[in-house]
């Protein structure tokens, strides 16, 4: 669990330009199929079964003819004080100390949901099925994330898998991570670089540059839960 | 591999190559020069734990971006873009990313069938040295009777088809994509044909523009090149530290791009081309230029009242384009597909000229690509041909015309008409279950090939296709069929194989200036397969563009309307592309950008009209055409003309597997036969009336959390 007094350790962190954002939903997807989320069908999505570790919050501003949506990208905030993480009776939502973020360990879980109902993001998705792949489809499965079963609770890991693979790389070349250098899957396909991602302890990373940006603001911050996902407001004519 | 470079050299090119942290292999599951190695030494492809990975394109659109795909133990697990590709720079949209759900979908044509048109009495697997002969001997059919049609096929297959038509008196090979049509390609390329001279499609520079207008071109989503388009989006809002790009959309139905922009003007359908003749007029008194002659008899006041907007805002526009220092217009889709279309797209184009945003950053270039696909019109006459008898053979391959088409054309009984249709078709969609033959080709990421007509391309770019897993079934490269058949007709190709084509094709690049070359093919190969094709490292763009003076055009404008009665209908793509991504399950499974709904058909209508009419979310409604009708259920859209409806298309699949089969509606049963000047279809100028069933089916949507089927 996070140390809500000693401050905050930094690490990983994602920004969110808004104003780059268009809402495509490429990052719903690539997500999708780096980090086997199941498909669910569509009596499960109707009934908000729908598992989607990333989503895009579609809000409709003004009426019309003025009227336009604002998207907003929402993942697991990896927030630096979870709400999330004190409410398990497992340990299954636990803070992982190295790369400062939450991680849900799967064979924990045993689906209270307590966390879900504690997250105000909706970060968190719940396996109300097992998966139905049906073969060969389950070819793709990626081999380095685990394939979840029902009365598993799951959502982002800011790709943990891979950020454990870029660190090995790199230490394999004896150097350290180059900025950039690790990308999870919604920030490799965002069509218009809307997300940036990155190391928020070195001052000098694109993360840390962007997240200083004028047009920054986290979500729901006055909840208190340090979020390490920074959005940029878009729209307006300087984007602000 | 050949001898002139070795693996270890061949690793060292590789790793200096390759700008991204995996190191991309030139060799593959599928060479087809095999050198016998010990077993301690694997493939690079078969270790146990580690990734390899393939460059290859994307065909699941004809946009052409590389892709990155991610294999291990020879399976394809993830796909992302080519970071070095000059299209997509490293980026991918939802269509791309799937696409290993078509690759490994449990729906495919495992092998060569006998359709028999869909008896199933008749109906058995066959083996290709039964159906060679049989393509063989329709390639011995006479020339004028032979039909291909090629839909979104990969452009070596489209070269390879044109050269034996070429050769033997065929009629040229047709290319359908309903996406194509959609987006109004042939009225664009004509459009800039009569405007500057030559037969290209533009090249926009969003980029770097600062004011853009944009009429039914919805490029954030699937016009001509998603990707590229989104990612300049990005640009020009944020790329320049100083000056957010400005975009205005005209269109009446709120797509992604409209819901993006900064302003959206909600102009009736049929209004472009005068709300463009009226910006012109515009624009030239607030530069103090002379206004355009085809602009002199238009009052913009009149034009706005008719466009449904108020006059001030069309001013207000108008000065902000005249004042900026690139400003942009771009023609597309709806805008320019109706009967006035091509003098639409004419007039939109001209606003780019009036203010001299031509060959500069910023501004409209001209491609040197070559348009990709064939117009509605020609599909037309083809029908028309199976109708007479005239057709004796027909081949189709990535298309699904029975699907694609507008019901009206009447194309499903022309096929009854053709003696012999033979599919290649990897799934078992409509048009394959009518066939008599299905000879399915290898899925996308099992095949080699290239793409070298990139609409958005600012640069000579051939991009390569390469198998990245080894074929799963008992499939056939449609090339090798074509070229063992025409051999065996007596009217051979000089190529062995699909892989010599393409390197006969390619051989021309060694010397064409591009980012690396070779002593000699095989060693080019490599790197071709390695790199992800071949390219060019400056933007190589016409700048030399030069504008005929605007065409004088007198439009009808909108059609009018019997309020609450009769509704403009606009049919629109959306990631299920021209409905061959239906069956891709997180495709379906994608909440749709503006409505976030999935898995189905829905009708879009204006809040307030639907409270007139007593219509709720969620009530089917029979939507219907002097051309057909269909059902599906009711979205209250609130980014819509009141007097406008909208469907997306793509669904409604009585084929093509259990994902697409039996799932909402397909408005082609909607669509019209009409086309526009330049051929495209004229699906702009419809009017639709719609009427409760008394019926209420739930749509799955994603907006609400809390989901839409009520207490459970």
């Amino acid at each position: 669990m996070a140390e809500v007094s000693k401050g905050i350790a930094e690490k990983w962190g994602l920004v969110v330009d808004q104003d780059r954002c268009t809402g495509c939903n490429a990052c719903v997807v690539a997500c999708s199929m780096e980090n086997n989320v199941p498909f669910t069908g569509e009596d499960n999505v109707a009934f908000g079964r729908g598992t989607y570790w990333i989503y895009n919050k579609r809000m409709w501003e003004g009426t019309y003819p003025e009227v336009a949506p604002a998207f907003q990208p929402v993942m697991c905030q990896q927030c630096g004080s979870a709400p999330c993480e004190p409410v398990c009776p497992t340990f299954a939502a636990v803070h992982s100390e190295e790369e400062q973020i939450n991680l849900q360990i799967y064979n924990r879980c045993i689906g209270t949901r307590y966390c879900a109902n504690n997250c105000p993001y909706h970060a968190r998705q719940f396996n109300f099925e097992d998966p139905n792949i049906p073969e060969p489809m389950n070819s793709y499965l990626n081999p380095d994330v685990t394939v979840r079963r029902r009365g598993v609770m799951e959502k982002c890991t800011f790709c943990v898998q891979r950020i454990v693979a870029g660190r090995q790389t790199a230490s394999a070349e004896d150097r350290p991570l180059r900025d950039g250098e690790v990308t999870p899957a919604c920030v490799a396909a965002c069509p218009s670089d809307a997300l940036v991602f990155g190391d928020l302890s070195d001052p000098n990373s694109r993360v840390s540059q962007m997240a200083q940006n004028e047009r920054q603001y986290k979500l729901m911050d006055e909840l208190g839960t340090r979020p390490k996902v920074t959005y940029l407001k878009g729209g307006g004519r300087n984007g602000g | 591999m050949s001898d002139k470079i070795t693996r270890r050299n061949f690793l060292k090119i590789a790793g200096a190559g390759a700008a991204i942290s995996a190191v991309l292999t030139g060799c593959g599951p599928m060479s087809r020069y095999i050198v016998r190695r010990p077993y301690t030494e694997m493939p690079e492809y078969n270790q146990t734990g580690l990734n390899t990975y393939y460059a290859s394109t994307c065909r699941e659109c004809a946009a052409g971006c590389g892709i990155i795909v991610r294999t291990k133990e020879g399976r394809a697990i993830t796909i992302e873009g080519n970071p070095q590709h000059p299209l997509n720079r490293g980026r991918l949209c939802a269509r791309g990313i799937t696409a290993q759900q078509g690759l490994y979908n449990p729906d495919r044509v495992f092998g060569p069938i006998f359709q028999a048109r869909g008896d199933t009495s008749r109906q058995a697997r066959t083996t290709w040295d039964e159906v060679i002969p049989v393509v063989s001997d329709a390639l011995k059919s006479p020339a004028s009777q032979i039909a291909f049609l090629l839909g979104t096929a990969p452009d070596h297959l489209f070269d390879l088809v044109a050269e034996w038509a070429r050769s033997n008196g065929a009629p040229a090979p047709l290319r359908y994509s309903a996406l194509a049509s959609f987006e109004g390609r042939s009225t664009l390329q004509e459009a800039a044909n009569r405007t500057f001279g030559k037969p290209a499609l533009p090249f926009f520079d969003l980029a770097n523009a600062e004011v853009v207008f944009s009429f039914g071109a919805n490029f954030l989503e699937t016009w001509l090149s998603p990707v590229s388009y989104s990612s300049a989006y990005g640009d020009m809002r944020q790329a320049r530290p100083t000056r957010r790009g400005y975009l205005v959309a005209f269109e009446a139905r709120q797509s992604l791009t409209a819901g993006n922009a900064d302003e959206w003007i909600p102009i009736k359908p049929g209004s472009e081309g005068l709300v463009a003749l009226a910006l012109a007029r515009l624009i030239a008194e607030a530069r103090g230029d002379d206004v355009p002659a085809a602009a002199r008899s238009i009052d913009p006041a009149t034009v706005a009242e008719t466009a449904g907007i108020e006059p001030a805002k069309l001013t207000e526009l108008a000065r902000l384009f005249a004042a900026s220092e690139h400003s942009l217009a771009i023609p597309g889709g709806g805008a320019i597909c109706q009967h006035e279309g091509l003098a639409t797209a004419q007039a939109i184009l001209q606003l780019n000229v009036q203010v001299n945003n031509l060959g500069v950053p910023g501004g409209v270039y001209l491609t040197n690509t070559e348009q990709p696909t064939t117009s509605l019109a020609e599909v037309y006459n083809l029908v028309q041909k199976m109708n007479n008898s005239q057709v004796k053979v027909l081949f189709i391959h990535s298309a699904n015309p029975v699907f694609e088409l507008p019901k009206v054309l009447g194309f499903e009984e022309a096929l009854a008409k053709v003696p012999l249709v033979i599919s290649f078709a990897t799934f078992p969609d409509e048009t394959a279950m009518l066939s008599d033959y299905v000879l399915p080709d290898h899925s996308p990421l099992e095949s080699f090939g290239y793409q070298r007509m990139l609409a958005a391309a600012d640069r000579p770019v051939y991009s390569s296709i390469q198998p990245v897993v080894a074929p799963l079934y008992d499939t056939r490269s449609t090339a090798d069929v074509l070229l063992a058949a025409a051999a065996a007709a007596g009217s051979p190709l000089p190529y062995t194989d699909e892989v010599d084509f393409i390197q006969q094709m390619i051989v021309p690049l060694i010397s064409a200036g591009g980012f690396y070359t070779a002593p000699e093919i095989q060693t080019f190969w490599s790197r071709w397969l390695q790199y992800g094709g071949w390219w060019v490292t400056e933007q190589g763009l016409d700048t030399d563009i030069s504008a005929a003076p605007s065409r004088s055009a007198a439009f009808s404008g909108p059609i009018a309307l019997e309020e609450d009665k009769q509704f403009h209908l606009v049919v629109f793509p959306t990631q299920l592309g021209d409905g061959a991504g239906a069956n891709r399950p997180w495709l379906q499974e994608m909440p749709d950008p503006m409505t976030t709904l999935t898995w189905n058909t829905w009708v879009e209508i204006n809040p307030e009209t639907a409270d007139r009419l007593g219509i709720h979310d969620d009530d089917v409604v029979r939507v219907t055409t002097p051309y057909g009708a269909l059902e599906a259920s009711v979205y209250r859209y609130p980014a819509i003309r009141p007097d406008t409806i909208a469907i997306p298309f793509g669904q409604g699949h009585t084929a093509l597997g259990r994902w697409a089969e039996g799932r909402g509606a397909n408005p082609a049963a909607l669509l019209p036969a009409a086309v526009n000047e330049s051929g495209d279809l004229a699906y702009n100028d419809v009017v639709a009336s719609i009427a409760l069933t008394g019926k209420r089916r739930p749509l799955a949507r994603v907006e609400s959390r809390e989901g839409v089927y009520g207490e459970h």
